[in-house]
């Protein structure tokens, strides 16, 4: 008895104590108020997070949708009995499981045939098939022209190529596993997550204007405003002239926006600049798909562009300037730019081949010689992070080119290759390697950056300290290679994880979409432009935290930087082109596309 | 394009070590986010290596032992009270590992996971993270007067809550202003190191509390034995001597003379083995853990000792450091029916302060017979040797230790023991160090600081 009561005396001592505190608190606060700026952050800084995952969700998930749908563009059919269709630009025709085409008869090759879709209508070409390959009985060499009507013999199989039905039968509907997920997301419209996104850009804009105090500039407001009608207009032009999901465009600007509100604090007099950048990149966006949009003319604009990259690596080399150990900055006077960066675009693109030319030419050389160039170009401007990137890239585009045992004989030449810029950079190299791994140790001098983004970062917690009010930015060059922790100290760990997460969605989604490619040249430059994204992400935000050697690389889209912030929306391009699907408010209304299961053959 | 799905494969492989670099840094974010946060370069939370805004340091009566106001640190108010309550609070510069600026840093910065250094107007944001030791600042400053600048340490503690209510560590300097500790490195030896926590002592005679817990237990009819002691024994070669020839003696005898020659008979029939386990009891080897804060282990190598070595580690010399903390807390044992109350330095305000019983650590050591008997021949030492009259009214039972530790020095002077008082349930260490005689140099100390911690608790109620 006594106990309780003792307890319970002791409860109410405590909460008077407690109760005097608060008293003082209200007192201290009554008596020297608080500023709207500090009350502002206290709530925004919950909303952020939140926003941010939603909008998140809200993009992953109807993007999920539809993977197994496509465009019927032709028939193959035997006989009248059973007919096949032609889902792609490019077919590949023969026995084995991966083809395109399966047909599992008597003296097919494995590999027998590429039935494509070009410049000039249909072609079909031989790739050395024992059978050969018959259209309307002519025995064709290499490659032929095809037209709706003709018969095509594979060896002995005779089919009848058809033109695709009109309406909605046009198109075919799979099962996928992760329709079960996607259906979740079934009635998330765009429109709400755009609002979502504009919210957030705003609001994130005030704050930062108000984290300033008495040095605010309203002109940072303008820039926002800017932004969000730039955004408005580019949606505009998707819903009107694009049959395709939004969702994309939709994370990108969101990312946009963060790499404004990271500038607006690092180096406000360079937001204009940031912001023109971003408006470029979406007009070069726009433009870009619509030249590759025709297969023929994409392989137009490789030539120019590898030409245009050689030419901008021979100026670079000429009169490029240093800046942090690397040579790699041309300046005009009136601008300043990284040439490397836009060879990345010409690069993806060098890569890249239709199935049938994948298929006869096993010819590599050109590809190989140009990166070698790009690397070499590299090695000699000092430029560590960009020579990784390059390499890796050329790694997984040589993959895809080549599939197989060739590929071995690339990745030793790679190797080789690597070894050999190793030893070229032996003494700049040796510095980076030093502090990784032990940055604590030489704190204040080779370690300075990495440890201070991991202070920072560690500081703002999950939610943030609230926009403007990090240190991180006062760091020379944090808002390029420090920016995943000035994420996590002024918008909190959730919001740079969601960032960085966008960019690894990106990757999942080429993978996810490859299967439905037209053509396999949309497969081969997005899987090039989302490598550089990866690797990119990889060397920036690892190499700020001492998980890999710090090099100087920007993070897609996140970065301050205007080639960066050009080119990063030129390689989305690739991605959006390999994207097929359409949106359901855009497809012709009425029936049901015609369903199929997931073995095609005969 | 089933094939390029296929040869996308490379793809996938660099996305899935993106993915695992993040969730890397996602484990080690949850492992390190609180120390990196507390790098002092921090600009959100250190100005020029100093907490910019901290919780509050109390003493357990409310006397601000150091507070942060507008970036400024400052202590008590009161000279000796700065100096004595140094070791537990730390200094400025972070220079004492044990103390609370440094074990407790985060909890004085006020950072947490969530909201990371977040701060809404630096006046409120005081709640939660004030700190009240258990600590009384007026019976360390008395310890801290009783030592009369000698090197030691004092420790008083609950054994039954486990509260410490003194501890008191020499020397010391005053945080506010502070001396060249490098210009005089003989009066500031090991200044930045709290004895009561991570000193190490040679323990002599106070250890043959825990050869004797030892024989109670394994050594039949051990209180009925009687002992010769000639003044010297030869054990293969190795000589043990006593100060004089003790003649017949008991255990219980032999314990309040502290006699060698028998205690050295002791550890032979015992073994390395068991002494070895006893002495892990007393925290030898595995050290407590107050409130967190890691007390140093110690240093017992007796499962491997014969002879002559094994009867010395059984006496407490040979190579045995015993840690004052550790000790006190296995008399602490013994006074507590066997059981050791983990003692702690932070007063528990949450909920499970108002439990009966709750927050309190303990784990038994002893059985309950084994302490009652080890407690009255302890009580008998008080009675027989050091004198009632030294520590009249305490109850006091006790044990003095006077350490050889060579090289020409004087003995290490020790004292532990408790009051067997039901208001006053208190365990004690003093350690003087080169202070000679055990029972005379800490004994004195320790009368005069436990008489005043009596006063106070007699006081309070």
């Amino acid at each position: 008895m006594d106990i309780v009561i003792e307890s319970v005396i002791e409860m109410i001592s405590g909460i008077r104590t407690w109760a005097d505190r608060v008293v003082t608190g209200v007192r201290d606060y009554l008596a020297d108020p608080i500023e709207f700026s500090e009350f502002y952050t206290l709530a925004v800084r919950w909303v952020f997070p939140v926003l941010a995952a939603a909008i998140f969700v809200r993009c992953v998930l109807p993007l999920l949708r539809d993977r197994g749908s496509g465009r019927i563009w032709g028939y193959l059919e035997i006989r009248d009995a059973y007919r096949i269709p032609v889902l792609h630009w490019e077919n590949s025709i023969g026995r084995s499981k991966l083809s395109d085409i399966v047909i599992n008869l008597p003296f097919v090759s494995r590999s027998h045939a590429v039935l494509s879709y070009g410049e000039s209508g249909w072609n079909i070409t031989d790739l050395a098939s024992k059978g050969g390959v018959r259209v309307n009985g002519e025995k064709i060499e290499k490659s032929g022209k095809v037209e709706f009507g003709d018969t095509i013999a594979f060896a002995s199989a005779e089919f009848q190529f058809l033109p695709p039905e009109e309406g909605p039968e046009n198109s075919i509907r799979r099962k996928s596993r992760l329709d079960l997920i996607a259906d979740l997301g079934r009635n998330l419209t765009a429109g709400k997550t755009f609002l979502l996104v504009l919210a957030f850009q705003l609001l994130g804009g005030i704050q930062i204007l108000l984290s300033m105090g008495e040095e605010a500039e309203l002109r940072i407001l303008y820039i926002f405003i800017i932004l969000a009608a730039a955004e408005c207009v580019c949606y505009f032009i998707l819903s009107k002239f694009s049959r395709k999901f939004r969702e994309l465009e939709l994370m990108i600007f969101f990312l946009c926006g963060l790499n404004l509100l990271v500038v607006s604090v690092s180096a406000p007099d360079q937001l204009t600049k940031q912001l023109v950048a971003i408006l470029l990149g979406m007009i070069v966006y726009c433009g870009i798909q619509l030249i590759i949009k025709d297969v023929g003319r994409g392989r137009k604009l490789k030539y120019v562009l590898v030409a245009c990259s050689i030419v901008l690596m021979l100026l670079n080399l000429a009169i490029g300037e240093t800046r942090f150990g690397a040579r790699n900055w041309i300046n005009l006077g009136f601008i300043t730019f990284q040439p490397m960066e836009f060879v990345k675009v010409a690069f993806v693109l060098a890569g890249t081949a239709t199935l049938d030319k994948l298929l006869t030419t096993r010819n590599l050389t050109a590809f190989i010689g140009f990166s070698g160039a790009c690397i070499g170009a590299l090695v000699m401007m000092r430029d560590l992070g960009t020579s990784v990137i390059f390499f890796v890239t050329f790694l997984v585009i040589a993959f895809m080119r080549s599939g197989d045992l060739r590929t071995i004989a690339l990745i030793s030449a790679g190797a080789v290759l690597g070894a050999f810029f190793v030893v070229m950079f032996l003494p700049y190299i040796a510095s980076r390697f030093e502090a990784w791994g032990h940055v604590w140790e030489f704190s204040d001098t080779i370690g300075y950056q990495q440890t201070r983004t991991m202070v920072y970062a560690a500081s703002g917690g999950l939610l943030g300290l609230g926009g403007g009010y990090g240190y991180l930015v006062g760091i020379p060059a944090s808002d390029t290679d420090l920016v995943f922790g000035i994420l996590c100290e002024e918008w909190g760990l959730v919001i740079a994880l969601i960032a960085v997460f966008i960019i690894v969605f990106l990757a999942l989604l080429v993978l996810f979409l490859l299967r439905g490619c037209k053509s396999s040249f949309y497969a081969i430059s997005a899987c090039g432009a989302v490598s550089v994204y990866l690797v990119q992400t990889a060397l920036n935000v690892f190499g700020s935290l001492d998980i890999l050697p710090l090099t100087g690389v920007t993070l897609p889209f996140l970065s301050n930087g205007g080639s960066s912030m050009v080119v990063c929306w030129a390689l989305l391009a690739f991605i959006k082109a390999a994207d097929e699907r359409q949106r359901p408010d855009r497809t012709e209304s009425g029936r049901e596309p015609e369903e199929i299961t997931e073995e095609e053959g005969v | 394009m089933k094939l390029l799905t296929r040869r996308a494969f490379g793809l996938l492989i660099l996305t899935l070590l993106l993915i695992a670099g993040l969730l890397l840094f996602g484990v080690r974010y949850a492992l390190d986010a609180s120390s990196w946060a507390h790098y002092p370069v921090n600009k959100h939370l250190y100005h020029n290596g100093i907490l910019k805004t901290a919780g509050k340091i109390f003493d357990r009566n409310g006397e601000i032992l150091l507070e942060t106001v507008d970036g400024i640190q400052k202590y008590h108010e009161d000279k000796a009270v700065r100096m004595t309550m140094m070791p537990a609070v730390g200094d400025s510069h972070g220079n004492i590992a044990t103390s609370l600026q440094v074990a407790y840093g985060e909890r004085l910065s006020g950072w947490d996971p969530v909201n990371g250094a977040f701060r809404f107007d630096e006046r409120i944001s005081g709640f939660g993270s004030d700190i009240t030791l258990t600590l009384d600042a007026g019976l360390c400053t008395a310890a801290y007067k009783a030592m009369n600048g000698r090197k030691g340490t004092v420790g008083v503690y609950n054994y039954r809550t486990g509260e410490i209510l003194c501890m008191a560590s020499l020397p010391t300097f005053d945080p506010e202003n502070r001396p060249d500790v490098e210009a005089a490195p003989e009066k500031y030896e090991g200044v930045y190191i709290n004895r009561l926590l991570s000193g190490v002592y040679t323990p002599g005679s106070v250890f043959k509390l825990v050869t004797a817990a030892a024989a109670v237990d394994n050594l039949e009819n051990i209180e009925d034995k009687i002992f010769e002691c000639k003044g010297e024994m030869i054990i293969d070669g190795a000589k043990v001597t006593c100060p004089t020839a003790h003649g017949s003696v008991t255990l219980e005898q032999a314990l309040a003379v502290s006699c060698n020659t028998a205690f050295a008979e002791i550890s032979l029939d015992l073994g390395g083995n068991t002494l070895q386990k006893y002495a892990e009891k007393a925290g030898f080897r595995n050290p407590l853990k107050v409130d967190g804060i890691r007390t140093a282990a110690g240093k017992a190598e007796i499962s491997d000792a014969k002879g002559g070595d094994l009867a010395w580690a059984g006496i407490g010399q040979y190579s045995d450091l015993a840690n004052p903390l550790n000790l006190m807390a296995y008399v602490g044992a013994i006074a507590n029916g066997g059981v050791r109350v983990t003692p702690e330095l932070i007063k528990e305000d949450g909920i499970f302060s108002v439990l009966p019983g709750g927050g309190v650590q303990e784990k038994r050591i002893l059985s309950e017979e084994t302490a009652q008997r080890l407690g009255a021949m302890m009580r008998n030492n008080v009675k027989e040797v050091y004198g009632e009259s030294n520590f009249k009214g305490l109850e006091l039972c006790a044990k003095s230790g006077t350490a050889e530790v060579g090289d020409g020095k004087k003995p290490h002077a020790w004292f532990v023991g408790y009051l067997d008082r039901e208001d006053c349930p208190l365990a004690f260490v003093v350690v003087v160090e080169n202070g000679g005689a055990g029972s005379k140099t800490a004994g004195s100390v320790a009368a005069k600081v436990l008489k005043e911690t009596v006063k106070k608790i007699r006081n309070e109620e």
